[in-house]
């Protein structure tokens, strides 16, 4: 009986691109048209290896004198023995070997796939009517639908694109688009960035902490980063430390332009920061200062300011009469 | 250069008062190339009182004109004006009065500016300076010559005697047109200003000030300083004793360096918001009800209060909200982009059936984001605000609300020991009623506007 064998081509991201069934005992492979095995790779010579088996049944490659030659995990060879986990690169395909007796991996049991779409759809739910909440309780005016529903139509588009971005990739890279995780994902982040930033103003005004309220955006770059840290992960669980350092480095960029270009706003207004945002009075926890403790601290910026007055702005002419 | 009506006129944010350097650019050269022929309105044959008066001014005219002096700054590199006022001789040796708004540019940037003087005959020359009086907005100049022609003081006015109604004429070049006389009447001096300001009722136009106005017999009554934007013919003089004062000084004085300038404005300001803050506190202070609050405002006459609402507006607002706003009339020229002493104390009584605790406070955030200094800033003038912001318990708890207050201060560059100060505070007892107090205080020392502060704070409180 003939012995069966499969010669298998990868791609470079080694996923088998076709599969060739060999009955001969020596097999040749190049870009010429003489050959049992035709690649269309321009980095393969006209007759670039030749696949033998020998008496034992064992199958090796020989390198048939090319320019790019036959190598192994980066080291060439003259000529290798083969099995069946053994990939040879020629030129940039990737050729293996598999004998009928290859031994296969038991059969998965077909997992049921979670569906993601309840948990995105109710926290997407959550986060719309969070936001209206939100806008409502900031109304001064006379409610509008308008007002409402602009904002909401904005958000869903861009929801749907940042959800559809991250499906694509996905889509690349796993095989399948899982555009119901990416939504949850980017949702239940929002979800929990709002209620972040609303509890920061809160406890801002609470404990009359303005500096909470005034780096907010640092909460907001985190919550930003660790939503793109959860749609890499789970485009796959490789090259993890990699990814962490990436969304590190896009929140560290993130806080440092915004703190810049708040400065710089600053030094263009000359305003000093303060509260944006008064709450009804009932949620101050804080204790009241007594008055002479509040101008006691009002007169220590006399300080500040006379330090920043010895720091003329350059360009003035006060350095000459001193 | 306001269109406001007379009768529906309202007291507008911004200081109506227009200093009458006639500066090339901006606004005010517009009003240069106005000078198009007479329209059609006949000016009447004169009755033979009228006739009289004429004669008078005639008379005074030949008699003052040449003494009268045109003031220009003139950029240095460019040796173009950038800006003219006018001025008087009052010495055989050369010293003549002017506003110290004339020459401003000048003493603060001698190396971008000159002084120069030109006479009605046409000579011209260069100016030294050496006094100012930034209170009375007032400068001693000097020119080099001997037995020039000059003006005296009228002792009746210098002695404050001069009786109401008198007829008096402003003398100067307006827009840079030539030199006119106008012809008005002394009202005294104006009962509502801190500043000593003499009433002039004529008109006196950019490019006047620093010029004098005289008496029939042309002496010096006082200075044309300034004019009201929204009214007629009312225009202000400083009195002449102010200037007395000043030459007194100034005789003996060598022309002022920059630093000297800077030293002296910055003792003046400091002098002046001194006299200024304790005039506020020895006038007392009134107590005003606001809803279930009360707060207070300055009985000083000089203080200007106007009341605001927005009951009447359409779509009609769901927060009512009655202002009362006291502003002080007149402030301190120092420079284009620098005016000073200026104190407001606004009260601002919020309240709202429609809205919920949370949008009533979304309301009130909007006052209270305003709390930080007024936008008019400047890197050159003035450094970055600093504020700081608390709950502040009243010192009476039985009878006072707890407060959220911000105080945010900055302070001038060029001049120690003088600061913008605005503390605004906001009730915090009720979900739908609140009373949001602001007082803003330019050109202040720090320890007067402490003082201030805590007497406005401390003023703050339910309704007895």
């Amino acid at each position: 009986m003939e012995e069966v064998t499969w010669i298998e081509l990868l791609s470079r991201q080694r996923d088998v691109v076709s599969r060739h069934r060999a009955t001969t005992s020596t097999v040749t492979i190049g870009r010429a048209y003489d050959n049992d095995l035709v690649l269309d790779d321009p980095h393969v010579a006209a007759h670039h290896l030749r696949l033998c088996r020998d008496g034992d049944g064992a199958w090796f490659a020989e390198d048939l004198g090319s320019v790019n030659g036959i190598s192994v995990k980066g080291v060439r060879h003259e000529r290798v023995v083969l099995d069946g986990d053994i990939t040879l690169q020629v030129g940039q395909v990737g050729v293996r070997v598999r004998t009928a007796g290859y031994a296969v991996a038991a059969e998965a049991p077909l997992a049921r796939t979670q569906t993601y779409w309840p948990v995105a759809l109710i926290s997407l739910s959550l986060v719309f009517t969070l936001m209206l909440f939100q806008q409502w309780l900031g109304e001064t005016g006379e409610p509008k639908l308008i007002g409402y529903l602009t904002p909401l139509l904005l958000f869903a588009i861009l929801a749907a694109i940042w959800t559809s971005a991250w499906s694509v990739l996905s889509r690349i890279f796993t095989g399948s688009a899982r555009y119901g995780l990416h939504l949850s994902i980017f949702s239940i982040g929002l979800l929990l960035y709002t209620l972040c930033a609303q509890a920061s103003e809160v406890t801002a005004f609470a404990l009359s902490w303005t500096a909470l309220a005034t780096y907010t955006y640092v909460v907001g770059w985190f919550a930003f980063a660790a939503i793109c840290f959860a749609h890499l992960r789970a485009l796959g669980r490789v090259q993890i430390p990699l990814k962490v350092i990436c969304v590190i480095a896009l929140a560290a960029l993130g806080i440092t332009t915004e703190s810049l270009q708040q400065s710089d706003q600053r030094a263009t207004s000359g305003q000093s920061v303060t509260l944006r945002r008064l709450e009804p009075p009932v949620l101050r926890i804080a204790h009241a200062q007594a008055q002479t403790t509040f101008f006691t601290s009002a007169a220590n910026l006399r300080n500040t300011l006379d330090k920043a007055r010895e720091k003329a702005p350059s360009g003035n002419e006060s350095g000459n009469d001193e | 250069m306001t269109d406001r009506s007379l009768h529906s006129w309202r007291k507008p944010l911004g200081a109506l008062m227009l200093w009458l350097a006639c500066a090339v650019a901006g606004g005010v050269a517009s009003a240069q190339s106005l000078p198009q022929p007479a329209t059609a309105q006949s000016i009447g044959s004169p009755s033979s009182a009228s006739a009289e008066l004429s004669a008078t001014a005639e008379r005074i005219y030949a008699s003052t004109r040449p003494s009268l002096l045109q003031v220009r700054t003139l950029v240095e590199a460019a040796g173009r004006q950038s800006s003219v006022g006018s001025g008087f001789l009052v010495s055989a040796d050369g010293l003549a009065i002017t506003n110290y708004h004339v020459v401003s540019q000048y003493a603060l940037e001698p190396k971008t500016y000159r002084l120069e003087f030109a006479r009605p005959d046409g000579t011209h020359g260069a100016l030294s300076l050496l006094a100012i009086d930034i209170a009375d907005d007032l400068a001693v100049v000097r020119l080099e010559g001997a037995d020039l022609p000059h003006m005296d003081f009228d002792p009746v006015a210098v002695a404050g005697e001069l009786p109401r109604g008198e007829r008096i004429y402003a003398m100067g070049n307006p827009l840079d047109l030539g030199f006119t006389i106008v012809e008005g009447t002394y009202n005294g001096l104006v009962e509502r200003s801190y500043n000593e300001r003499v009433q002039f009722t004529g008109a006196i136009n950019p490019g006047m000030s620093g010029g004098p106005a005289v008496t029939d017999s042309g002496k010096v009554v006082g200075i044309n300083v300034a004019k009201r934007l929204d009214g007629e013919l009312v225009s202000f003089l400083v009195p002449g004793n102010k200037a007395v004062a000043l030459l007194e000084l100034a005789r003996k004085n060598a022309p002022l360096t920059l630093a000297q300038t800077r030293e002296v404005i910055d003792r003046q300001m400091l002098a002046w918001q001194s006299g200024f803050y304790k005039a506020i506190e020895g006038k007392g202070f009134r107590t005003t009800t606001f809803g279930p609050y009360q707060a207070p405002e300055s009985a000083a006459p000089w203080f200007d209060c106007w009341a605001r609402t927005n009951v009447e507006q359409t779509p009609k607002p769901r927060a009512q909200m009655d202002s009362s706003s006291c502003n002080s009339q007149g402030s301190l020229f120092i420079a284009e982009d620098l005016q000073s002493g200026h104190v407001e104390l606004t009260h601002t009584y919020v309240r709202s059936g429609e809205l919920n605790a949370f949008q009533f406070a979304a309301f009130l955030s909007r006052y209270y984001g305003l709390a930080s200094l007024a936008p008019s800033w400047s890197a050159k003038r003035m450094t970055q605000s600093e504020c700081h912001e608390d709950f502040v318990a009243p010192s009476d708890v039985a009878g006072a609300p707890v407060l959220r207050a911000v105080w945010c201060a900055r302070a001038y560059r060029d001049f120690a020991g003088v600061y913008d100060v605005a503390v605004t505070t906001v009730t915090q007892d009720r979900k739908n009623e609140a009373l949001v107090s602001r007082l803003t205080m330019q050109g202040v020392s720090y320890d007067d506007a402490l003082t201030l502060s805590k007497r406005v704070m401390g003023a703050i409180a339910w309704k007895k």
